[in-house]
């Protein structure tokens, strides 16, 4: 049978270390976290330097704005959902099998690493990289490895940094701590204290039999506990890989400079934990929480998945300038959707096409000088209603083959909107025209060429068309397009043929 | 000969700072050549329109430019490369395109000004957005022909835009290999573009009285950089043949291919 071996990671002020991750600017000032309903806050959580000045749990709000220089924040459960995603996926890539023994004010996670010695190395270098991967993902970890469940979870909680308990020792290891660490109801505690029992090491040297007679059979369980001898079954979680980062502002937002600061932080964080997976960011989902209760949303998708910073954060600045929400930002939500990394093949002989992600910014760019639906590529509607299209975004196929090109043909050069214009007719065909101000007369007309359709809803259609050769007095010839609606009897100057 | 050798040296060096190499003949650069599908225009062009250069094609309207530059794009987009359209006008008829037989997916299709926002006879919103355009399409590389259509401006419009602009983009489209194709009423680009044409309008040619056919559009060059010359041998003089060429061009729905 092989040995069981542990290792817990503890994230205590976790109300204050979520927040703190995302606000690196905040790390070096002592920040305080309130909870609670608006008449009775409290501090639920703070840092290291806000406890130098003196500030501890359960202080209500009017108590902690007496110490100067404390950051005061709200406590945002859904950052904490987000932080608390983070770090199991942090922890994912040391072990698979993660069970959750997360406290209302911490979170802590148990890894089963037996066997990962080979990969990790021994359970020193193990636990200080674990440390150090938690630290990267900007948590503060106490981390604890034992052979026993129940020792590693109380080791981290009650300790500070790396502590390894050796097999063997975990009765002497756990022997000075009190009886709160056990984690237990009141009950048994006014009882031990009426006995003199204040910790572990005393509540196991007490003989068992009598402990069970006097307070039950469960009081064999705390005392296994108190010897680091207490059995545990082992309820993994599934971890799915949920690229999603969040954050609610303290007061609403309404600069975009202060949006980019914190969403670069948020792309650095999704780009770091889709590359523990090998993995890129395909498409980002950016929705913004306004005032009023509305919701902004930005889709990004770029043309390759890919794990540039710089490039998803020029993508999302253009976006967010063509698409500005309307009111001031209250919370930030930036999901992604991972995606393989791109691996592009370049031949030697393969046309020169422009690079995916420049062109997307480019394009991007163009779009916030034109307009979006003015940019892209032209696709004919599958009608023979005349000049129907609509625009696609454009790509660039890599796979492009080269075909037999078509001979030239005349090209014609649209009025867009096409210009209402006054037609003299004889015999039922044109003999002269006026464009505003300008006369035209007719050296040749060829046609009419008639068409309709749709004539069972309201797009009917039914023109006439005629192909205009103009000569006008100062002998410059135009050739030109007019179609007559039948409809709505109006001539109109469709087209020159360029 | 090696005092005038000496003293040619002690000039150039003496001038360096202002103009390199002041007394050395410019090194005779040719230019590589893209074909425009068009027997008698690339006869005429010594082998089609330069790449990584400015082309202009100039004339009024109606005189056989945008078919030109469709058919130029149809063979680059043939090859496989990617092009882009910028329309100063709106006027790209995608219809037109495909008919001429560009690959559409190739094709990226830029829309300047907006009609209902704009001053009648004020072009100035579009033909700054088109420059930018043009300037950031250039700068992003990989395109291999680029089509900037000023063709329906008023050519006092277009002499306004600054020589500065286009020797930025003749810079960029050098740098990325990209053949800028300028459709205008007059030369916009001057000393910058290496080539300019004359399109000097057309004759149309029917069958019977009630379908038009084909026109024949007649072309001349006006300016031509980078020829292929040999070394030592004089330029000839240019004889209007040499400088004017002919086309017949089949509307979309003529059976007859173009020639």
């Amino acid at each position: 049978m092989s040995r069981e071996l542990y290792a817990c990671l503890h994230a205590a002020e976790f109300p204050a270390q979520a927040v703190l991750r995302l606000r690196p600017d905040l790390k070096a000032q002592p920040v305080a976290v309130l909870d609670g309903p608006a008449h009775d806050q409290s501090i639920c959580a703070f840092n290291r330097l806000a406890a130098q000045r003196g500030v501890v749990h359960g202080l209500s709000r009017l108590e902690a704005e007496c110490i100067s220089g404390v950051q005061l924040l709200m406590r945002a459960p859904a950052i904490e959902q987000a932080a608390r995603a983070v770090m199991l996926e942090a922890a994912a890539q040391f072990s698979p099998r993660i069970e959750e023994v997360s406290t209302a004010n911490a979170c802590s996670f148990v890894l089963d690493v037996a066997g990962c010695e080979l990969l990790f190395g021994p359970a020193a270098q193990m636990a200080a990289r674990l440390r150090q991967a938690m630290a990267a993902a900007g948590f503060r970890v106490s981390v604890a490895v034992s052979g026993n469940f129940h020792l590693a979870r109380m080791k981290a909680a009650n300790t500070r940094g790396i502590t390894l308990v050796p097999a063997g020792e975990e009765a002497a290891s756990l022997a000075k701590f009190p009886l709160g660490a056990l984690g237990l109801a009141e009950n048994p505690y006014e009882t031990f204290a009426l006995w003199g029992i204040r910790t572990l090491g005393e509540l196991a040297a007490l003989p068992e039999v009598e402990l069970v007679t006097r307070l039950g059979a469960e009081a064999r369980e705390w005392q296994a506990l108190a010897r680091g001898a207490a059995r545990h079954a082992f309820q993994p979680i599934e971890s799915a890989l949920t690229l999603r980062e969040y954050y609610e502002f303290d007061s609403p937002v309404e600069q975009m400079e202060g949006l980019l600061f914190l969403a670069a932080r948020m792309i650095d964080c999704l780009v770091e934990r889709a590359s523990a997976h090998a993995l890129s960011l395909a498409a980002l989902a950016v929705e913004m929480k306004l005032e009023g209760n509305a919701t902004h949303r930005l889709n990004l998708r770029p043309a390759l998945p890919t794990v540039d910073r710089k490039f998803l954060l020029k993508l999302l600045h253009l976006e967010m300038a063509a698409h500005p929400p309307q009111a001031a930002v209250l919370a930030l939500t930036l999901t992604a959707e991972p995606g393989q990394s791109s691996k592009i093949q370049l031949g030697l002989f393969a046309p020169q096409t422009p690079e995916p992600s420049r062109l997307d910014v480019t394009l991007a760019r163009i779009k916030a000088i034109v307009g979006e639906e003015r940019v892209g590529t032209p696709v004919l509607e599958d009608t023979h209603r005349p000049a129907s299209f609509h625009t696609e975004t454009f790509k660039v196929d890599a796979k492009t083959s080269t075909y037999d090109p078509q001979p030239a043909r005349l090209a014609l050069r649209r009025v867009r909107p096409p210009r209402t214009i006054q037609v003299t007719l004889r015999e039922n065909k044109p003999v002269g025209f006026r464009d505003g101000g300008q006369s035209y007369q007719v050296a040749a007309a060829y046609g009419p060429w008639r068409s309709n359709g749709c004539w069972w809803s309201v797009d009917a259609w039914d023109t006439e068309e005629w192909d205009v050769l103009t000569a006008d007095p100062d002998g410059v010839a135009l050739s030109c397009l007019l179609t007559n609606d039948r409809l709505r009897g109006v001539w109109r100057l469709e087209a020159l043929l360029d | 000969m090696a005092t005038a050798a000496a003293l040619r040296i002690q000039i150039e060096d003496a001038l360096a700072t202002r103009f390199p190499a002041a007394l050395t003949p410019v090194v005779h650069t040719i230019r590589e050549t893209a074909t425009t599908g068009i027997a008698a225009v690339d006869t005429l062009l010594e082998g089609g329109l330069p790449v990584g250069a400015i082309s202009e094609l100039v004339g009024p309207e109606c005189s056989g430019r945008t078919s030109l530059a469709l058919a130029f794009a149809a063979r680059r987009t043939a090859e496989g490369q990617v092009c882009a359209w910028i329309d100063a006008g709106d006027a790209f008829d995608p219809e037109s395109a495909a008919a001429s037989g560009v690959r559409l997916r190739q094709l990226l299709w830029v829309r300047c000004g907006n009609h209902m926002a704009e001053k009648r006879g004020k072009p100035w919103a579009r033909l700054d957005q088109a420059l930018r355009v043009t300037d950031l399409l250039l700068q992003a590389g990989g395109f291999a022909a680029i089509v900037l259509d000023l063709g329906g401006m008023d050519s006092a419009h277009g002499m306004r835009i600054p020589l500065a602009s286009w020797f930025r983009f003749r810079q960029a489209a050098d740098h990325t290999r990209c053949s800028l194709v300028v459709l205008g009423q007059a030369s916009f680009a001057q000393s910058s573009a290496a080539v300019v044409v004359d399109c000097m309008g057309g004759r149309a040619q029917s069958q019977g009285k009630t379908v038009l056919t084909a026109s024949i559009f007649e072309f001349r060059r006006r300016r031509q950089r980078f020829a292929p010359q040999l070394v030592g041998q004089r330029k000839p003089p240019a004889s209007v043949s040499d400088t004017q060429a002919a086309w017949t061009v089949h509307a979309a729905w003529s059976a007859e291919k173009s020639a």
